[in-house]
């Protein structure tokens, strides 16, 4: 059940329909099923780390793989998608229910082309950009850059969210007496919440594959190691770089799939 | 042969029809295709070829040069893979290509998988035996030599007399808060990159910019005082950057030469005669000039091969 195909939804027409995704409605997971994502992440290490003791390296591979290199270089991604979605979130999230108020109709469009634009240059291209204009570099352009291309699919979200909320709800939350505030406080945001996190969930997914571009703009992160990999020629270097960014993207959206589940109101 | 405007195309389509006529006039002697006939001076008659480059220009400047040289002397050479690609010597293993122009320090490091800790005294030749495992043929090196290099603004250089690396390093020992230094990574991996630079020298740069190779000539300068370039980059230049001498003789040498599948050159030994006294002309000023006409100016890499072919009377 995607949101876009929900019917009696004002506006929608403006929203390109794919990026709107929506949480499938499932029973509260079992433990074992909480348990297989780890393990298995757990193993794929295990599995890279022999992998890699059983190879002999020579002194450009040991360069990039060993202990304090990898660490740092995991934890410059993980700072790098954490901090750029929590920006698109103060960003994105606020500026969905901001367009979806009736006053603001006419500027919905252009906001909406904004939005698009952001996702629709490439994140490299806007890194260029940002160094060959500005002469920024480093994590704050790399946020800058990662935060541009990820706010779209957390808007739509938002917007497909309180937009589908029925009407009828709010009409019995007005003849109730509750302020316009309080309807959107206490009724539409509550709705809208399995929607804006799977948003969310899209862009966190979105933002731990493009932070591996930040390497070409000093701001590190996996893909330095896989960078290096790639223009030394060393395979296990990049396997090494590219195994672990696909296990911090699972790991990732494993938590955030975990966070849906006890955020989702009761009731939902 | 896509590539080329509707003009070349039918030059290059007479050229087989005179070929497929006169092969039908004289005899049908395509066997083995090597020395042919010497009237005509197509020493080359008959050879289909495909020349590869890499994503650079110099790279795709000498597969100009090669292809154009190669026609000359009487082959077919197919330009649909000129315009460079990352991939390029999988593509000569996998026969998809016939020849590249690859450089003796890439050789070493990247294809053969060796440190520079085990460096030889003479690289080609090191290079050349070791890649006959995998059937691959060196040419002759050219004395071009693309390595690496520390540049510097003019301006900087000029303010603190910095003439080589030495200088640098001198200058880092009283200033060490200056020694910012913007490089690929690449550079920042290999030993004969910066870690072994650092060790030679005795230097240490206060802090490392990395980024893409193509953004460091724009932050030379602005965000770094130091950059890595290559020693034949034409935009070196024209950005008013000085490279410094490496007096210590620490960076590897980085010779181009034409590699080739050793059946294509067996089949046509005379590749390698055509593609001789070229190779030796190839110096580091000519190739820095070529790449220069094309980074800089913005011409393409096919006029400039041709200009420079004509100009040393390599073209009839």
């Amino acid at each position: 059940m995607t949101a876009s195909t929900e019917p009696g939804v004002p506006d929608l027409a403006t929203v390109p329909a794919a990026a709107a995704t929506a949480p499938v409605r499932r029973e509260r997971r079992t433990v074992a099923s909480y348990l297989f994502m780890p393990l298995f992440l757990g193993l794929v290490c295990l599995g890279l780390y022999l992998y890699v003791q059983s190879q002999e390296l020579d002194s450009i591979e040991q360069r990039s793989l060993n202990a304090s290199n990898i660490g740092k270089a995991l934890w410059e991604h993980i700072q790098l998608t954490a901090v750029s979605t929590f920006f698109v979130i103060i960003i994105a999230v606020p500026l969905g229910v901001f367009l979806t108020r009736p006053f603001t109709r006419r500027y919905r469009g252009i906001l909406l082309t904004v939005a698009n634009i952001g996702q629709a240059v490439p994140t490299i291209g806007l890194f260029a950009l940002l160094a060959v204009l500005f002469f920024f570099l480093g994590f704050a352009a790399a946020i800058v850059g990662l935060v541009a291309y990820a706010v779209l699919p957390v808007l739509r979200n938002t917007m497909v969210g309180l937009q589908q909320v029925d009407e009828n709800i709010l009409e019995a939350g007005r003849g109730m007496g509750i302020s316009k505030f309080g309807v959107l406080r206490r009724i539409e945001l509550p709705l809208a919440v399995p929607i804006i996190l799977a948003g969310v969930r899209t862009a966190l997914i979105i933002n731990v594959g493009a932070a591996t571009l930040a390497a070409y703009i000093n701001a590190g992160g996996l893909g330095r190691i896989l960078v290096a990999g790639l223009s030394t020629n060393r395979l296990t270097v990049q396997i090494v770089g590219a195994v672990l960014t696909a296990v911090l993207a699972l790991l990732i959206d494993y938590l955030a799939g975990i966070a849906e589940d006890v955020l989702r109101p009761k009731g939902l | 042969m896509n590539v080329r405007s509707g003009k070349a195309s039918v030059v290059v389509l007479g050229g087989v029809l005179a070929l497929v006529l006169s092969a039908c006039g004289e005899d049908a002697g395509s066997g083995g295709g090597g020395g042919g006939g010497e009237s005509g001076g197509g020493e080359l008659d008959g050879a289909e070829l495909t020349v590869g480059a890499k994503e650079f220009a110099e790279s795709k400047i000498l597969a100009q040069i090669t292809a154009q040289a190669l026609e000359n002397a009487g082959a077919t050479v197919d330009d649909s893979s000129l315009s460079g690609s990352a991939t390029v010597r999988e593509a000569l293993e996998a026969g998809e290509i016939d020849m590249y122009w690859e450089y003796t320090g890439t050789g070493w490091v990247n294809i053969l998988g060796n440190t520079t800790e085990d460096l030889p005294e003479d690289l080609f030749t090191a290079v050349s035996e070791g890649d006959m495992e995998n059937e691959i043929a060196w040419l002759p090196a050219a004395p071009m030599n693309n390595t690496y290099a520390i540049a510097v603004s003019s301006a900087f250089a000029e303010d603190n007399s910095l003439k080589s690396i030495s200088d640098a390093a001198a200058y880092l020992a009283d200033n060490p808060d200056d020694g910012t230094l913007c490089a690929a990574s690449e550079f920042l991996n290999r030993d004969d990159g910066l870690p072994g630079l650092q060790t030679t020298y005795e230097v240490e740069f206060s802090e490392v910019v990395e980024v893409d190779l193509g953004l460091i000539f724009t932050q030379l300068g602005d965000t770094c005082n130091f950059g890595e370039v290559f020693s034949t980059d034409g935009r070196v230049v024209a950005n008013d950057l000085v490279v410094l001498e490496d007096d210590l003789e620490f960076f590897l040498p980085y010779n181009a030469a034409l590699t080739m599948r050793q059946e294509t050159l067996d089949e046509f030994p005379a590749i390698a005669d055509v593609m001789a006294p070229i190779s030796e002309a190839l110096t580091d000023e000519e190739i820095t000039a070529l790449n220069a006409a094309v980074d800089v100016d913005g011409e393409t890499e096919e006029d400039v091969a041709t200009q420079w072919l004509e100009d040393n009377g390599f073209l009839e």
